[in-house]
């Protein structure tokens, strides 16, 4: 059998196997809403970044001191590792927010008459972007390697993003029929 | 015709006259005209085949030509169905339509011309020329299919049973036959290449064997895959069609164009401190 046909016949098999991941049903927070009153505003705005205050405490230099001082050093051991997985939920809670305004952007899209092939292929790519970087931060996270400082400056930056996207959608509200207006603002 | 070919067509006749039954007692025609008309031309080839096989023999080189017309007619209604397809399911959302109909279109186009370049020129006469075009052929639909399909995961845009079950079909029958025919293909253009030249007529003979086990073999997976694909079409429209869903109310464009731009900003500046948290 030649190359081009095993190749053919590999890609068309994965084309078999993908089948039922394309055609999974989706989430119902997911799909598209058939009128803009529909859009869950709320279930795409970020939520984890606002709790950056309590992760920062429980992750703070000043415990970590503490600990290397009184605590025997199996205990500090496993206090650390405890709080590298706080600080990966935590990432992953930025992940999540990040995600939602990502698919707010869709949706936005999705009920646009006209969109922008530059604008859509850019968000695509920083969105593959993102995940990928994600992963790599996470890693890094894992073994210790990030500071605090650095995930306090993400969520800022989650946090700035979230407003921005507060005064857009109050924007949209201002813009569009009434119906979207009450439901932005109830 | 042996007992297991008569099967073999009896089993798809019936198939297929099972579809046309359902798609017209339904009236899908109304709904979805293409995929409508691709039942009946299936339905028709299939007939209109087996009155070539009746009146000039299963062997002749008549049936040999009507087969071949059958399947490009047959390969043609599929693709315009597909395409009606993904017109169907994305033209409610103005937007993505007139960004995807593009994608889809270039696709179709590079594919189309793929196949006719891939095709031409091949020893063999019509039997290569036709596998070549339809095992490409089988490729884009799959490719655009797919592409439908992540376009509409990505915008979380809902797909309706009905066309669900169409578009798995679809897929099911295009996957099954790029495999059956790349492999008859690449035996036809392998070692069994001299059945397709006179010069080579003394060792026919002794091929015969080789190609008619080949062909029946193509055969026999073949029906497997439309018979596969009229069970699950069948199946999708054993109940009435329900209501067409309404058509979505669209956005004014300047929140788009307001968001769209502040959206990419922010995710660009995001990646940009996740980049400089790996860099220190």
């Amino acid at each position: 059998m030649s190359g081009l046909t095993i190749t053919i016949i590999i890609l068309a098999l994965a084309a078999l196997g993908v089948l039922p991941w394309v055609l999974r049903p989706l989430r119902r927070a997911s799909r598209s809403p058939e009128t803009p009153a529909q859009l869950p505003i709320e279930s795409f705005l970020p939520r984890h970044y606002g709790y950056f205050p309590q992760v920062r405490q429980a992750l703070s230099g000043v415990d970590r001191e503490y600990l290397d001082r009184v605590a025997p050093r199996e205990v500090a051991q496993a206090a650390y590792r405890e709080r590298r997985g706080v600080a990966r939920q935590f990432l992953a809670g930025l992940h999540e927010d990040f995600s939602n305004l990502e698919r707010l952007a869709r949706t936005v899209a999705a009920l646009s008459p006209v969109i922008s092939s530059e604008q859509e292929t850019e968000r695509l790519l920083l969105g593959l972007q993102f995940r990928l970087l994600y992963v790599w931060v996470w890693l890094r996270l894992s073994t210790g390697r990030v500071p605090l400082n650095q995930i306090e400056q993400l969520t800022g930056l989650v946090g700035r993003l979230a407003t921005r996207m507060d005064q857009a959608m109050a924007a949209i509200g201002a813009l569009s029929v009434p119906e979207l207006n009450s439901n932005l603002h109830a | 015709m042996n007992h297991l070919e008569l099967l073999h067509y009896s089993l798809t006749v019936g198939f297929i006259i099972l579809l046309c039954a359902f798609v017209y007692f339904r009236r899908l025609q109304w709904h979805l005209p293409f995929f409508t008309a691709y039942s009946t031309v299936l339905l028709a080839c299939t007939v209109g085949v087996s009155i070539f096989y009746h009146f000039f023999g299963f062997r002749s080189e008549a049936a040999f030509n009507a087969y071949w017309v059958a399947v490009g007619l047959v390969i043609v209604a599929r693709s315009i169905a597909i395409m009606e397809l993904c017109r169907y399911e994305l033209r409610a959302y103005h937007g993505i339509w007139s960004l995807t109909w593009r994608i889809l279109a270039l696709l179709a186009v590079l594919f189309l011309g793929h196949a006719a370049f891939d095709a031409w020129g091949q020893a063999g006469g019509i039997a290569i020329y036709g596998l070549t075009i339809q095992r490409d052929l089988a490729i884009s639909c799959i490719v655009i299919l797919l592409a439908m399909l992540l376009i509409r995961n990505y915008y979380g845009l809902t797909l309706e049973p009905l066309h669900m079950w169409i578009a798995t079909g679809m897929l099911i029958v295009s996957i099954i036959d790029t495999i059956n025919t790349a492999i008859l293909r690449d035996t036809f253009t392998g070692h069994l290449v001299f059945w397709f030249f006179r010069r080579y007529g003394a060792s026919w003979s002794s091929l015969r064997p080789q190609v008619e086990g080949a062909t029946e073999l193509w055969n026999r997976i073949h029906t497997l895959g439309e018979i596969a694909s009229i069970s699950i079409w069948c199946f999708a429209l054993r109940k009435p069609l329900p209501a067409p869903s309404k058509e979505p109310v669209l956005l004014p464009a300047e929140i788009y164009n307001e968001l769209s731009p502040a959206v990419n900003l922010r995710l660009r500046a995001f990646n940009n401190r996740l980049s400089g948290m790996l860099k220190s």
